[in-house]
């Protein structure tokens, strides 16, 4: 192993040879410089490596060739190889990025870019508290030479302010040391902290200023004015360096110094960091400027980990894990964010559209974005899942609170300049700026976030161990995104079946998860098969589209509550990329990914109220939650966000009906189960037939039915087919979790026919409707009309579809009304039984406007060429029918074996279904799929035959050829009746319909922005306030303390 | 009991029904006539109307759709008669009540109504689709008080089974719904009244305003699909409700005369009653028929 004190060396003897250069040329200085950064890398690496998988004693340094306290000690322990080894990794990246830049500036601006690496080096490995002092003042004022770099008043004012607002901390730190120096006699970090033993009256005067300006180091909240003007008006690539550098090195600092403040410091340390964790995210919403938010980002994640180092105590042997996963997280992304704002060129953040010109450039920052927000399989969110476990082991509820309420936040902006870039119009003029030095150093640091992801997964505790198998075949999707799609197309399909086929002998005696698996992968199949009828390439689909199945699929898979919010978070990634791909998405991918996220922050708040720090993290744990009140509440409304259940449904039918015409049965079909397959798994948990009368569900059971009913409602006043298919979904998924409420065997039976039939109409409409979409270009149904006579086959889809979700006989949905009314008969659910079948007769009106508007009525003259629907989409809703054929004529086939499963003891053994041939019977009725199919059938053809040839004469007559009371029908358009279809009955119930859930959301929504907006305005850009806030936070935490 | 024979029973039932509902409709337009001090066409009006439409020569189909909606609309007529036990305790005079209780009953019916939906809406013409767009929403309305109502007496006696309801009625007029459960029953007769299409609920067929509802563009033979349907449906609802309410029969006798009265509640209350707009009916069948439904659920828990 190198010697430590080499990079100092090295370091140090190439600022000072550079000077040399200043007059022979730039390029062989640069070139020097970059070699000086690299050997820091090799070094600190070398040590790195040399510590994985043992446990070596760090290795002390003496200068002076003295012990402390008479000389300075430098330490190399795993903890100061990893984070040197990180430092040195951005400042050899981060110097190829400013490559350009040196050469604008010369040979001292890359002196004071090795000077700063330098003191960031030293800062982190040195045990002297005085050499801490005196580097951090080296490394400032580096940083400041590097900030000043941007020419302008801007970057003057904020590095002035940066320079003044360091000296007053610096000063601080000073007085402090002076005080430590004073009672203890060292400086040496690891002396002091031993005579820790001794304190003594100012002793704990020296603590609190030392400890006090580390922390406004670290740029508490709110006294970072001066941070948040730097980071907005410094060169990108300086700005990384702060965010990632500089943060990491006074981290270190601080975890160093903390112990000098015994416990107490600690629960400062976490006060502080989640306060400005919260708080800056917050202010962070209203920002619109894309390095300034990325300051508020930096600010708010260092909070985070902050409090991570604050809660070391209940932390345990977990501290370094948890620590890795949020540090490493957010190092790599935010210096890679910080990089890509300097790629992008744009200052608003609603202007980094710009990236789609470079696809790849978008990924990245994509991966960055999830990475920051703590989504899998990134190290943040493993390291977010093992902190929250923890502090619920030790009953800190209120800080987890906190974690996520910041961590939403963060989402907030984050999404929302996410979705700019996919989505926003772009200015044609423009284009990311994509040197050879800008790529290398982006793209370096999203490779390195995979591979940092790759070891989170080997690194974390075993059963947080997750098969990357899914994951490996995505990122091949990615490889090869640039093959036709056929071939991605029949790959994908290939391979959701190789997974049914490899998935199945695990759970072909769990009825309950083989239901949900044939949901989820017989539906990906058949919905990405009408994929192959889109033309090109169709860039970064089926990556994103397999993650969403990857994710589903896992759900059914999980066998413990990790693996289940992998699973989860993976689903909700994927399926949020497909959605925004909607021509008009933005808005409405934005939505579904806000209430997502809040969902998934609340089933993580569930889970970790439910372990509460065991190790036991398997899906039993449901069971015995050690909080079941709060843990069962906010598991139910999390997987209610993804059933869009009333009030949480706003997101829901902008999201479907706007997504592209193969996405939305995707969604609506398929993916809306993932929520009811949640509520299975946690009503099961609840204790089968004995939780029956647990109040949530009497309450969950009421919010299905207005559900149903709202749902419902709201459907029969849309003029946009998808949007009513979408609506429909709304209260559809309101009968499943009324059903699944009951608790009883015959509900559940409900549930689950509801369950598959919701699946096999709602894939069969959306791919009928997405299939006429297409043809016809509008969603409008009053622009259609008669499309019977262009789309016969489509027309058939849809009627049987309607068919099925309305409940008539003879087709399968019935099957489902009828085990209803039985469930509710026998639970005694009266009132919401009769709501839910008032909603049940609302749906007729919707399901007879689709159709309709759609196919029958005046055919328009445009339309009078419109093709039949794709083939591709034909085909899947063909195989549909056959399922729904199937399933109303033989349902025993599917229901005697979950019947079987349901009568098991630990489901609801008491009044099961019983069957006898063909009819099944319960304690109140009977019924017969396959004879009722067989009478109506032979009636049917009867009646048919005997219209045939009493009719067989008729004549077929022109489209205008109608009784119309004297008058001549003047154009379709004004003879199609169609829009506004339910006006009376929009006067007579039209009330119930309010938008009362939008209103409180917008309401929420347009609170926390107005907060936001007006509490930055803290932040004058005064250098003279910035000094006020920091002075003012130093007295209001001493006073707090005293 | 052999299917031949069955099928024998359940043809000659159809033809006693349809054949009672003719002429149970030429009685009633009798009957109003009389009371709007008209003389009246004849009690056997109905059958010249229907032998009329299937012979007229000339027939007219806007497309597949139009030609399937009066199959659709007959199969929902005869499907209620063939689900439907007639007769109470008589084996010959059940159909195939077999294959599914109530319930399927109560859904069979939207069977019918879908088809006529979607057979008048390819004729074009914007009344049909106007007559169905408050057919449609008045009919969610209706549903309301008698779903209720079913509720309440499938609560009542544990089944959903209709024998098993009418054999529960058995021995005595006051063991009729009627006089046990009388909230549900009024309920369930105010929905009644809209499903039979009479004042005032009836603006679906509102002549004034279009010419005849949804069937406007049906003529000839199509039309008399629709009338026969008409025959067999307003006997066979009347018939469920008699084996809900009021006892069941025991015989083709009281059959004709319970069904009958129970038809002709809607009737009388129609020739009382202006008519509803959409728009009034819906809340106004939200409001009292409602309670009342919930009362008698209520009643019955107690």
């Amino acid at each position: 192993m190198v010697n430590p004190v080499f990079i100092i060396v090295v370091l140090l003897g190439a600022g000072f040879l550079l000077g040399l250069f200043r007059k022979t040329g730039i390029s062989l200085a640069r070139v020097a410089g970059l070699l000086a950064l690299a050997f820091p890398l090799y070094v600190s690496v070398g040590w790195m490596l040399h510590f994985i998988g043992q446990t070596a004693q760090p290795y002390v340094v003496y200068t002076a060739g003295t012990v402390p306290p008479f000389s300075i000690n430098l330490r190399m322990g795993p903890d100061e190889a990893f984070l040197t080894a990180a430092i040195n990794m951005l400042g050899f990246f981060g110097f190829i990025y400013l490559f350009r830049l040196f050469k604008s500036q010369g040979v001292s601006t890359i002196i004071l870019y090795l000077v700063l690496f330098m003191g960031l080096n030293v800062i982190v490995m040195t045990r002297d508290i005085f050499n801490l002092f005196v580097f951090l003042e080296i490394a400032s004022i580096a940083l400041i030479g590097l900030v000043l770099v941007n020419k302008g008043i801007d970057a003057l004012s904020a590095g002035f302010k940066y320079l003044i607002a360091v000296s007053v901390i610096s000063s601080i730190l000073l007085v402090g040391i002076g005080f430590i120096y004073y009672y203890s006699g060292t400086l040496n970090i690891d002396g002091f902290i031993e005579n820790n033993s001794l304190v003594m009256k100012g002793l704990s005067t020296a603590v609190f200023l030392v400890l006090v300006a580390v922390v406004l180091e670290l740029k508490a909240f709110p006294a970072n004015g001066w941070a948040l003007d730097v980071y907005q008006s410094a060169h990108p690539g300086i700005s990384a360096l702060i965010s990632a550098g500089t943060a990491t090195a006074s981290l270190f600092v601080l975890y160093k110094l903390l112990p000098f403040g015994g416990h107490l410091w600690l629960q400062v340390a976490a006060v502080i960091g989640l306060v400005t964790f919260v708080g800056s995210n917050m202010l962070g919403i209203a920002q619109k400027n894309a390095n300034r938010l990325l300051g508020y980002s930096s600010v708010g994640q260092i909070g985070l980990l902050v409090a991570v180092i604050g809660f070391s105590d209940d932390l345990g042997s977990h501290l370094r894990m948890i620590f890795f996963g949020l540090f490493i997280s957010h190092f790599l992304s935010k210096a890679g964010l910080f990089w890509l704002s300097g790629m992008a060129g744009e200052e608003e953040i609603s202007k980094w559209s710009v990236l789609r010109k470079k696809p790849a450039l978008l990924l990245i920052f994509g991966m960055f974005v999830f990475s920051l927000i703590g989504f899998p399989p990134f190290p943040s969110f493993y390291g977010k899942w093992q902190l929250v476990m923890d502090l619920s082991g030790n009953g800190q509820i209120l800080w987890i609170a906190l974690i996520l309420l910041g961590t939403m936040f963060e989402g907030v902006y984050l999404f929302r300049w996410l979705g700019f870039a996919i989505k926003h119009e772009v200015d044609e003029s423009k284009a990311p700026d994509t040197a050879a030095e800008k790529m290398i150093p982006a793209g370096a640091f999203a490779l390195l976030l995979l591979g940092a992801s790759w070891v989170s997964n080997a690194y974390f505790p075993g059963a947080m161990k997750t098969s990357f198998l899914p994951l490996y075949f995505i990122l091949f999707l990615f490889l090869i995104d640039f093959l036709p799609l056929v071939i991605k197309n029949t790959l994908s399909i290939l391979s959701l079946g190789y997974y049914g086929w490899r998935l199945y002998p695990s759970i072909q005696d769990d009825t309950l998860r083989l239901v949900f698996a044939g949901i989820f992968l017989i539906g990906g199949m058949l919905t990405l098969f009408a994929g192959y009828s889109e033309k090109g390439k169709r860039p970064g689909f089926y990556p994103f589209a397999l993650m969403m199945y990857a994710g589903l699929i896992g759900l059914v898979e999980a066998d413990n509550l990790f693996g289940f919010f992998f699973a989860w978070e993976l689903m909700t990634m994927g399926s949020y990329i497909l959605i925004i791909r909607g021509k008009k998405s933005l808005v409405h991918a934005y939505n579904y990914m806000l209430f997502s996220l809040g969902g998934a922050l609340l089933i993580l708040f569930g889970i970790a109220l439910t372990v509460a720090g065991q190790p036991d993290i398997s899906l039993s744990m449901l069971a015995s939650p050690a909080y079941p009140g709060w843990a069962y509440a906010l598991l139910a409304v999390g997987f209610l966000t993804k059933t869009a259940a009333l009030g949480l449904h706003i997101w829901l039918p902008g999201a479907h009906a706007e997504a592209e015409s193969d996405v939305s049965p995707m969604v609506s079909g398929i993916l809306l189960k993932a929520g009811a397959f949640g509520l299975v798994i946690l009503f099961l948990a609840m204790g089968g037939g004995e939780a029956g009368r647990h109040p949530l569900l009497y309450a969950l059971g009421w919010l299905g039915a207005l559900t149903a009913l709202g749902g419902n409602l709201m459907a029969v006043f849309q003029e946009d087919a998808k949007r009513l298919l979408a609506y429909s979904s709304v209260g559809n998924l309101g009968y499943i979790l009324f059903a699944f409420s009951f608790m009883t065997h015959i509900g559940w039976l409900t549930g689950l026919t509801y369950s598959i039939n919701h699946f096999l109409f709602k894939t069969l409409l959306f791919l009928a409707i997405g299939g006429v979409v297409m043809r016809v270009k509008t969603h409008n149904m009053y622009e259609m009309g008669g499309l019977i006579k262009r789309m016969p086959w489509s027309f058939i889809a849809v009627l049987v579809g309607i068919i099925t979700l309305a409940g008539i006989p003879p087709l399968s949905g019935f099957a489902g009304k009828w085990l209803f009314y039985n469930a509710v008969i026998a639970k005694g659910w009266f009132l919401q039984g009769a709501l839910v079948f008032f909603a049940g007769t609302i749906a007729f009106l919707y399901c007879f406007k689709l159709i309709y508007s759609v196919f029958l009525g005046q055919e328009k003259d445009r339309f009078r060429k419109v093709k039949e629907a794709p083939v591709w989409y034909i085909i899947p809703q063909f195989i549909l029918i056959v399922g729904i054929m199937i399933f109303s004529a033989r349902p025993e086939i599917v229901l005697k074996p979950i019947g079987a499963l349901l009568s098991q003891a630990a489901f609801f053994p008491s009044e099961p279904l019983a069957w006898e041939n063909v009819t099944a019977y319960t304690n109140l009725g009977y019924w017969s799929g396959f004879n009722i199919m067989l009478v109506i059938g032979a009636m049917f053809v009867v009646l048919l035959g005997w219209l045939l040839l009493m009719s067989r004469k008729a004549q077929k007559v022109k489209q205008f050829n109608i009784v119309y009371a004297g008058e001549a029908p003047f154009t379709p358009e004004t003879t199609h009746f169609s829009h506004n279809m339910f006006a009376p009955y929009n006067k007579a119930l039209g009330f119930l319909i309010h938008p009362v859930a939008t209103q409180f959301w917008l309401g929420v929504n347009n609170t926390f922005h107005a907060l936001a907006e007006s509490a930055r305005k803290i932040y004058s850009g005064n250098g003279q306030s910035y000094i006020i806030h920091i002075v003012a936070y130093i007295v209001v935490v001493y006073l707090i303390l005293s | 009991m052999e299917l031949a024979t069955k099928t024998g029973f359940v043809l000659l039932g159809l033809f006693i029904i349809l054949n009672w509902g003719l002429i149970m409709a030429g009685i009633i337009r009798k009957i109003i006539a009389r009371a709007s001090m008209r003389r009246g066409i004849s009690v056997f009006q109905p059958y010249i109307n229907l032998i009329k439409n299937y012979s007229i020569r000339s027939q007219l189909t806007h497309g597949v759709m139009f030609y399937l909606g009066p199959v659709f609309r007959l199969s929902g007529g005869v499907g209620i008669f063939l689900f439907m036990p007639l007769i109470h305790d008589s084996e010959i005079w059940s159909n195939f009540s077999f294959a599914g209780d109530l319930i399927l009953i109560a859904y069979f019916m939207f069977f019918g109504m879908l088809g006529m939906a979607l057979g008048a809406g390819e004729g074009g013409h914007p009344y049909s689709a106007i007559g169905i767009s408050r057919g449609l929403a008045q009919f969610t309305a209706i549903e309301v008080p008698l779903t209720l109502a079913i509720l309440s007496i499938a609560f009542q006696y544990n089944t959903l089974s209709i024998s098993e309801i009418v054999a529960r009625q058995q021995g005595g007029i006051l063991n009729w719904t009627l006089f046990t459960n009388p909230l549900a029953t009024i309920a369930a007769m105010i929905s009644f009244l809209g499903a039979m299409g009479h004042a005032p609920f009836n603006v679906v067929m509102a002549p004034q305003e279009n010419p005849i509802g949804p069937p406007t563009e049906y003529h000839g033979t199509f039309l008399g699909v629709l009338q026969t349907n008409r025959a067999i449906l307003h006997v066979i609802e009347s018939v469920l409700f008699m084996n809900l309410f009021f006892g069941g029969a025991s015989n083709w006798f009281e059959l004709i005369v319970k069904t009958f009265f129970i038809y002709f509640w809607s009737v009388f209350v129609g020739m009382v009653f202006p008519r509803f707009r959409v728009d009034q009916s819906i809340p106004w069948l939200l409001k009292i028929p409602v309670l009342i439904g919930i009362l008698s659920i209520v009643f019955i828990l107690l």
